[in-house]
């Protein structure tokens, strides 16, 4: 529950945001200045083709890269960067871990830790980062992982799962933190087909529970019906955004229109 | 920098490289022939035969390439009927005795290689030179042994290396090679650092060159795979 | 009267019992003292070798290059005669005369250190490269600082990749102690040469002294070998 001053502050203030956030590899401008926010409880959709920036976007919003310029603010605080050699800089590890603690991210290729087991993965970060009691994490992890399914799985080890139960082990062990913000990319990506449903389900059930969810996928049905936002990435700008209605029923921009034609076309 | 000096060292510790070369190249030579033979005992159907070569490579991977020295050198000698064959004029030689210690040695490792090597030959491109009809020393000359030439030869190449460090140890059993040449120097001047610095050059050029003509051959192999896959 | 075998290796008056099993231990624990110190110099030499920066690179590179292309006995003889030249020196100057030396034990685990470390900089170097990078942002996303990731990521799964490679190179360790016979070092080597002189019994204690290498390789090896597969279980499906 949140204690209606902070749903004041949350609903004037975004979650998320970005000013002119630019980014390059080498020559290569791949963000070219995007102006981006997020509020409380939006579930937005990224879309965009291959190449389009959508991981890198995705990847700056909690600095697993470093931006060449812009701003960044998230829950309100303006993130400390100062200038380097070809890229900005953290100014302050503290605050960064700190914040990151309040920004979950779900991998395409889960990245659970393979020397622990599926418990431990859950355990690990709120137990060592956050601090918190293990007793008490154990219980909210063991109730996280029957949410998704896991409870039988507890104690093996990532390399002994499928991939659709790796990805809902990893989309728990971002839960447990009990993060502000959800960041995914392409979670499904590198499922087999027959996989990517169990993982939908859950990331449908978490839109529905109202959390802050930002999204890059292919899975076009998914964006349509869940997102209540979607940013379209086109070469590295904001092509096109809007509720998916808007987007979808076409005729709003003509790139997006190309796109979503190209992707039905398959 | 005392230059007369280090050249000094440099004369006298390059008059003991032949000794050197000479013990690795005999002991590699011997070794890679026992190899063989210990390598095909070990596959070989008759249990005793596998046994032996098992405790072979058991017993002379297992211990120091010092104490199968001593054992060779100190100990041989109390065997009478050794003192009395033909074979004691060349098993009183420290010489032979280093020779005899690095060829068993490297046997052993050697043998593990060719093992390693045989077992990395695909078993579908065997199967397919049985299925054109080939079999027996024909399958094995044309295909199995070749391929198994180039998984084994970076190992062997490293292998070389440690056999021409080896022959080290043949200078505490008064072998007068660059190693038993850079002790008396050392012990003689107390100037350990130049001496080591011109003996240490010349072992490093010595692998260098090893590691150099083991990349020719096996870049020659490859070339010659890559020829007949075209 | 000669005394029989069994006299000779048993614990009695005429027996080298005792003493061989006490030089054993002497080898057991300069093996593990060599090898431990090899390890800080493997892990500083992975860092090292690791570095973006060219000069660290390049200082890996001399160390490894040197440490296993030259033969480990003339690094044991380099460090013995240089270390008491340099110790006598530093000695002399701080106003105290004479001739000094280190103990040969001290002397042996350097020397064994720098060997092995120079061999375990390749072991921890490529099982640093095996990591899954991934799992290391995985870890900085979760607002892990880097001394945790190191500690609680990084350093068990490069431990469990390297592992293999250490065992190879403690059993090349084990064997490398007999080298410290030729300093005055009273290992087992050493021991059994001195037995064999005043027995004349060469062949009787060097075979025992390749005996008890053969036991203790075989034993930590097997050790080793369980430490392995209990940690390589996570990667079994
Ligand atoms: N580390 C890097 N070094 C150099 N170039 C990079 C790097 N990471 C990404 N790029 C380039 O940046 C561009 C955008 O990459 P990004 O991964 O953000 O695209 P994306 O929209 O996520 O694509 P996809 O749908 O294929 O995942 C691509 O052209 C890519 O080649
Ligand atoms: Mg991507």
């Amino acid at each position: 529950m949140t204690s209606p001053m902070q749903a004041n502050t949350a609903n004037t203030s975004p979650v998320i945001a970005t000013e002119g956030l630019r980014k390059h590899f080498g020559t290569v401008e791949v963000l070219k200045g995007i102006d981006f926010s997020a509020r409380d409880g939006e579930v937005i959709s990224i879309l965009g083709a291959s190449g389009s920036g959508k991981s890198t976007f995705l990847r700056c919003l909690n600095l697993l890269e470093m931006p060449s310029a812009g701003r960044l603010h998230i829950f309100g605080e303006e993130v400390g960067l100062r200038a380097g050699k070809d890229r900005l800089r953290i100014a302050n590890r503290r605050q960064v871990d700190r914040l990151r603690t309040q920004v979950a991210m779900v991998f395409q290729n889960f990245c659970l830790w393979s020397h622990m087991t599926v418990l431990e993965n859950l355990m690990e970060a709120p137990v060592h980062v956050q601090g918190r009691s293990r007793a008490e994490i154990r219980e909210e992890a063991e109730a996280m992982l029957a949410r998704v399914g896991l409870t039988a799985r507890r104690d093996a080890y990532p390399a002994q799962l499928s991939g659709g139960q790796q990805q809902r082990a990893a989309i728990a062990r971002a839960l447990v933190m009990k993060p502000r913000v959800l960041l995914f990319d392409e979670p499904t990506s590198a499922l087999d087909p027959e996989l990517v449903g169990e993982v939908l389900k859950v990331m449908r059930d978490l839109a529905d529970e109202g959390r802050t969810m930002l999204i890059v996928t292919h899975e076009m049905a998914f964006a349509r019906d869940v997102s209540s936002r979607i940013l379209f990435l086109d070469q590295g700008q904001i092509g096109a955004e809007g509720t998916p209605q808007q987007l979808f029923g076409g005729g709003h921009n003509p790139r997006f229109d190309q796109f979503v034609s190209r992707f039905n076309q398959g | 920098m005392d230059w007369p000096f280090l050249i000094d060292v440099a004369r006298q510790l390059l008059s003991g490289v032949p000794l050197t070369l000479q013990l690795a190249g005999s002991g590699l030579l011997a070794g890679g022939v026992l190899a063989v033979l210990v390598a095909s005992a070990a596959a070989s159907g008759i249990a005793p035969l596998r046994w032996i070569a098992l405790a072979h490579v058991e017993v002379f991977r297992g211990t120091p390439l010092l104490v199968q020295i001593f054992l060779i050198y100190y100990g041989l000698g109390q065997i009478p009927e050794l003192r009395d064959s033909f074979l004691w004029p060349f098993l009183r030689e420290p010489y032979w005795c280093a020779i005899l210690a690095l060829a068993l040695n490297t046997s052993a490792y050697t043998a593990e290689i060719i093992r390693g090597a045989l077992q990395a030959v695909p078993e579908g491109e065997v199967e397919a030179a049985r299925a054109a009809g080939m079999s027996g020393v024909l399958l094995r000359r044309r295909i199995t042994w070749p391929i198994a030439l180039r998984h084994g030869i970076a190992l062997y190449g490293s292998e070389v290396i440690l056999m021409v460090k080896a022959t080290s140890l043949a200078s505490v059993i008064t072998v007068a090679e660059v190693t038993n040449i850079s002790y008396r120097l050392i012990s003689s001047t107390y100037r350990a650092l130049e001496v080591f610095v011109v003996a240490g050059a010349i072992y490093l050029a010595l692998t260098f060159l090893v590691s150099l003509a083991v990349a020719l051959v096996e870049r020659r192999l490859n070339a010659h795979h890559a020829h007949r896959r075209t | 009267m000669t005394p029989g075998t069994f006299e000779l290796l048993g614990f009695g008056p005429q027996g080298w019992g005792f003493l061989l099993l006490k030089a054993a231990g002497t080898t057991i624990a300069a093996a593990i003292c060599g090898f431990f110190l090899g390890s800080l110099f493997g892990l500083l030499g992975a860092a090292l070798k690791l570095s973006s920066l060219l000069a660290p690179r390049m200082i890996g590179q001399f160390y490894t290059t040197i440490f296993r292309g030259v033969p480990e006995i003339l690094i044991v003889y380099l460090l013995f005669f240089g270390g008491s030249v340099a110790v006598t020196q530093v000695m002399n100057l701080g106003g105290f005369p004479g001739f000094y030396s280190l103990p040969v034990f001290v002397i042996g685990v350097i020397a064994i250190g720098l060997v092995s470390g120079a061999y375990q900089t390749e072991a921890y170097r490529s099982a640093f490269l095996r990591l899954n990078r991934g799992q290391i942002e995985a870890g900085a996303a979760c607002g892990m600082p880097r001394h945790l990731l190191l500690r609680r990521i990084i350093a068990p799964q490069t431990l469990r990749f390297a592992l293999p490679a250490l065992g190879n190179i403690w059993q090349s360790v084990l064997k490398e102690t007999s080298l410290l016979s030729v300093i005055g070092l009273t290992e087992l080597l050493r021991q059994a040469g001195t037995a064999a002189g005043s027995t004349r019994q060469p062949l009787l204690f060097y075979g025992i002294a390749a005996i008890l290498f053969l036991i203790i390789g075989r034993m930590t090896g097997a050790a080793l070998g369980g430490l392995e597969r209990h940690l390589a279980k996570p990667w079994s499906r």
